[in-house]
């Protein structure tokens, strides 16, 4: 062959086996056959991807509304009891003012100085005032997975506070000197992904300012550590670092989303200062931050009636929570906060157009008032049974409701303030205001409507964010509170960009995180990241797989939860009570019990095992579901599964009830929060019941109910890995290679190993049987939601480990979860880096 | 050099020709497609559709970039020439823009479907063995890599990576038939 020019067709060339050329056109062919494949390959991926989010998302906001209803209801009994009620007791604290002490009377409660710290101590420690070299060690500290002396805490902390009260409600910053900005979203307690952000972009300095945009809190296992660390550096460089109030710096919502449980687990002693502490200082975090006049950063959005001005002039730290209104009267408890609290008005058809693209509803009054009067109605039957014990009690009647409560108002408001009868629609103004720029999320249509799903703030569109960047003179705002797969997203004509910190946030594998480095050109420059080892060497369809096992194991979960409702769902399409159903009927009557506006179609091949053909035997279907075995069979099991299928809102009562924080409350607190829960779920908890719960959750016998303990007994197990485990263990125990406290094939390095698939090794004799017996049950019909004793298979460590904060579903209760490993973790992949 | 004599390509021995079948044919006219799904299959299309649906109001549209992904999703795998032809061989700018709702979609997709044979296991497998060399059963990592992002409806880089992330072996061999298997398992 001559030299020159290689030509495509001979470049091209195939030879096979034989030598001889193989045509172009057959390689052609070829080539485009596994084109065609891999490109069906992609878009069933993306199918599942989209899937996937929307899981993970309406669950989420379906929490998120359970969390509102709950308080809502509370708040309702708190107005409607008598004030010697008991149960009022047990949680009007909430509803309570922010008692009123000077500041030096706070110091002296939130006093250090006479925490000793013990020699012992190898954690870091700090003098003031602090300098960059302790915050640096601070956070290798952390990273080392230390924890700082609860003494340094409270110190820091009241170093935090006495700053942030000095500090306006509106940050101004500037980019002069051509200084880079970075600003970041959402960390939820992810305080490797903090980490991360410092090691590639270098650590706050008066050189690089930060701009922290809300949420460090709740969900994550580290928030105390992410706090700890950006007060320390604001502490340091009060010029260079801003933080702004999230939705989650709000104690009510941490004591439903992990926040406060962690600090009590880690601070045992001090926790319940260091909350408190808290509690004032997330109310004295600035709201928004502007940049050269331009860009405005703020953690949840706008309304149609923000107004910087007003924002600049009110006295944020009297909101403490977006749950609680400044004061309580009718007035403002029946505002923004009661729409959110309705089952009947809950959009059903189309909802997941409201998630992403809400409808509109009508006009805002309308909607205000038509809830109230749902909601009232709902409350009355079913506290009427409580108030009717009350009435002798009392001149309470529910037919005076508005009188009654104007009384009750009257009575209660001299508990608060004395200036309470001044309070006017102002506060109620600048409370709406607030809730608007921390929990507001954009829409693409135009227009303003309250975000119902969430439950405070509002939807805006486009119109809304000109109108608004006009008037204020701005061109452009940064926002975070939404999740998003790459970490950042533009909408609004890239008006509004959402910047999101935390990766991995539904399941590692999920999303990216970013941040934003803005300079004085004020354009923004996005830098992404994931972090975790665990998605290291991982593929895209390898996370995908995990996030979307972890979606739909949370998915199974909430369908077994609803088994009696989804029975008598399908029973209305099965009146033969054949125990047969078509698809169709099936997809039906779950998105009418569960309300979620899941494809449930295409995730029918997913959660239904045995796709046979299109009728459906759901008796079997439940079986194969799930899950734990009957423990206590005298239980009657609507209550087990109404009380698992509640059991955040369990949680959050009985946190609520905890008033001193302690992680345990009595007996007597027990059983009457159990009736308040009786109450509010309109199901029936007799006094056996309760003892019966009591009995076997009082391990230590002193009279009080550890609550870490009591959920934990509600924890649903994943059959299929209850098998596996015990035929490892009976492997293992055949084999007699490993000790038996090892676990199961997962690498050293996940936290997941910690845990326990297999059964405790003490109780392994006792439990095999029991498990023997389980499976028997299960074949008959019988109750498969159980209340765990101590012997039960699964022992929990999960709390401590990564993935049950992390990527375990953050809505459902996390403790509780068994999560799940899947053996793609384990492998080391050599594809590429995510 | 000598020229070769190219072959013409057997339908029965190599993969499926990439163009459609009858090159000359007519536009695809939706109205003159049959429906012949069944209403429990229309559903499921549904829930798909509206999966991929993006519009602020879920109006059940779809925009034309969409359309392939979708049919894709749904089981098919057409080419991008295939996809091209039941849109009306839209222009590249129309793509992002253009939507359709899903009475238009459903006469597409039952083209598609009821089209050609949708390629088997064995056919896929057929289609790498070109590339395998040493009748070993793998193929050069590398090779496949060129040709993916070369010939045909090429692929990009990053498509061509994802696709293979993972796959080759330490001697950047892939051993095709396991290779198949994780494509059509997805």
């Amino acid at each position: 062959m001559g030299s020159g020019v290689t030509k495509t067709s001979e470049f091209n060339k195939r030879y096979d086996r034989d030598g001889n050329v193989i045509p172009a056109a057959l390689t052609m062919k070829a080539a485009v056959m596994i084109q065609r494949w891999y490109r069906q390959y992609v878009a069933r991926m993306e199918v599942r991807r989209r899937y996937t989010w929307n899981i993970f998302q309406s669950i989420e906001y379906s929490d998120l509304q359970d969390q509102i209803k709950l308080y809502n209801f509370l708040g309702y009994l708190v107005d409607n009891f008598t004030p010697s009620s008991s149960e009022r007791n047990l949680i009007s604290h909430i509803f309570r003012e922010n008692e009123v002490c000077r500041d030096a009377e706070w110091e002296r409660y939130f006093s250090y100085a006479n925490i000793e710290v013990p020699d012992i101590y190898s954690g870091p420690r700090l003098s003031f005032p602090l300098d960059m070299a302790q915050v640096a060690n601070l956070a290798e500290a952390f990273k080392n997975k230390q924890q700082l002396h609860s003494r340094y805490v409270l110190q820091l902390l009241l170093e935090t506070w006495k700053l942030l009260r000095v500090l306006p409600n509106i940050n101004r910053v500037s980019t002069c000197h051509s200084k880079e900005i970075t600003i970041c979203g959402d960390l939820h307690g992810q305080l490797e992904d903090l980490l991360l952000i410092f090691y590639k972009n270098g650590m706050p300095s008066l050189e690089k300012p930060y701009i922290f945009n809300g949420d460090y809190v709740d969900r994550g296992k580290d928030s105390i550590e992410i706090l700890l660390i950006l007060f320390a550096f604001l502490l340091v460089y009060p010029g260079d670092v801003y933080l702004n109030r999230g939705n989650h710096e709000d104690h009510i919502i941490n004591l439903r989303y992990g926040f406060t449980k962690e600090v009590l687990k880690k601070y045992k002693m001090h926790g319940k200062r260091i909350l408190k502490l808290l509690q004032k200082i997330f109310s004295w975090l600035p709201l928004v931050t502007v940049i050269d006049h331009r860009v405005l950063v703020v953690h949840g959005g706008i309304s149609d009636s923000t107004d910087l001005s007003l924002i600049a002039r009110v006295d944020r730290h009297k909101y403490v929570s977006a749950m609680r209104p400044p004061k309580k009267s009718s007035a403002s408890r029946t505002n923004l906060y009661r729409p959110a609290v309705y089952d009947e008005m809950m959009i059903s058809k189309n909802r997941r157009g409201s998630l992403m693209f809400p409808k509109p509803l009508g006009s805002r009054d309308s909607f205000q008032r038509r809830s109230l009067q749902n909601f009232s109605s709902t409350i009355t039957r079913t506290v009427e049974e409580e108030l009717e014990i009350r009435r002798r009690q009392s001149e309470f009647s529910l037919s005076s409701f508005s009188r009654s409560h104007q009384i009750l108002n009257l009575s209660l408001s001299s508990e608060s303030e004395p200036d309470s009868s001044e309070f006017t629609n102002t506060n109620n103004d600048e409370w709406k205001q607030i809730l608007d720029l921390l929990w507001s999320d954009p829409m693409s249509q135009d227009g303003c409507i309250p975000n119902e799903i969430r439950g405070g703030g509002c939807y805006w569109g486009p119109d809304v964010t000109e109108d608004f960047l006009n008037r204020h003179n701005l061109q452009l705002i940064i926002r975070s509170h939404e999740c998003k797969q790459d970490g950042y997203e533009f909408c609004h004509n890239r008006n509004v960009l959402t910047i999101f910190s935390a990766s991995n946030y539904y399941e590692v594998g999920s999303n990216r995180g970013a941040f934003i480095r803005l300079g004085p050109d004020l354009v923004p420059y996005f830098v992404q990241y994931q972090a975790t080892g665990m998605t290291r060497g991982l593929s895209f369809s390898q996370s995908m797989k995990r996030t979307e096992h972890t979606a739909l194991k949370v998915l199974r979960e909430q369908l077994f939860a609803h088994k009696s409702d989804l029975i008598s769902a399908f029973q209305v399409f099965d009146k033969e009570k054949t125990g047969l159903i078509s698809l169709d009927n099936w997809a039906a009557a779950i998105e009418r019990v569960l309300r979620l506006d899941l494809p449930w179609l295409v995730l029918h091949a997913q959660l239904v095992s045995n796709t046979s053909d299109d009728l459906l035997d759901y008796h079997a279907w439940f079986r194969d579901l799930a899950l734990k075995k009957p423990g206590c069979e005298h239980i009657e099991q609507t209550l087990l599964e109404a009380l698992y299928r509640h059991r955040s809102t369990m949680e959050t009562i009985f946190r609520i009830v905890d008033t001193d924080n302690s992680g345990f409350i009595t007996f007597e607190d027990f059983r009457q929060t159990l009736k308040l829960l009786s109450a509010y779920l309109n199901i029936e908890i007799s006094d056996e019941a309760v003892n019966e719960l009591v009995i076997n959750t009082d391990t230590n016998n002193d009279g009080s109910i550890d609550i870490d303990e009591f959920m934990e007994a509600f924890r649903l197990v994943d059959k299929s890995r209850l098998e596996r485990g015990r035929s490892l263990l009976k492997f293992k125990q055949e084999n007699q290679d490993l000790p038996q406290e090892e676990q199961t094939p997962q690498t050293a390095e996940s936290a997941a190993s910690q845990n326990v698939q297999s059964p405790d090794p003490k109780t392994s004799d006792s439990s095999d049987p029991q498990t023997a017996d389980s499976l028997d049950s299960q074949t008959r019909d019988s109750p498969v939601l159980q209340r765990a004793d101590s012997s039960y298979l699964q022992t929990g460590t999960s709390q401590d480990s990564k993935t049950a904060e992390c990527s375990a579903p953050q809505t459902a209760d996390s403790p509780g979860l068994q999560t799940d490993s899947p053996s793609s973790q384990t492998s080391d992949s050599s594809g590429s880096r995510t | 050099m000598a020229p070769k004599k190219k072959e013409e390509p057997k339908p029965a021995a190599a993969p499926k020709p990439p163009e459609p079948e009858p090159p000359k044919e007519p536009e695809f006219n939706p109205a003159e497609v049959q429906i012949e799904f069944t209403a429990e299959q229309i559903e499921d299309f549904k829930d798909a559709f509206q999966l991929f649906d993006r519009t602020p109001t879920n109006e059940m549209k779809i925009t034309f970039a969409q359309c392939g992904d979708l049919i894709r999703a749904l089981g098919q795998n057409p080419t991008n020439a295939e996809v091209l032809k039941v849109l009306g061989k839209p222009k590249a700018e129309d793509m992002q823009v253009k939507m359709l709702d899903f009475d238009q979609f459903l006469p597409m997709h039952q083209h598609i479907c009821k089209a050609k044979d949708r390629g088997t296991f064995e056919d896929f497998v057929e289609g790498l063995r070109v590339f395998d060399k040493e009748g070993n059963g793998t193929v050069m990592g590398a090779e496949l890599r060129h040709v993916l992002a070369t010939l045909g409806e090429k692929m990009k880089e990053d498509e061509v990576e994802q696709l293979m992330a993972g796959q080759e072996d330490a001697n950047g061999c892939i051993n095709y038939e396991a290779f198949v298997k994780h494509v059509m398992a997805g």
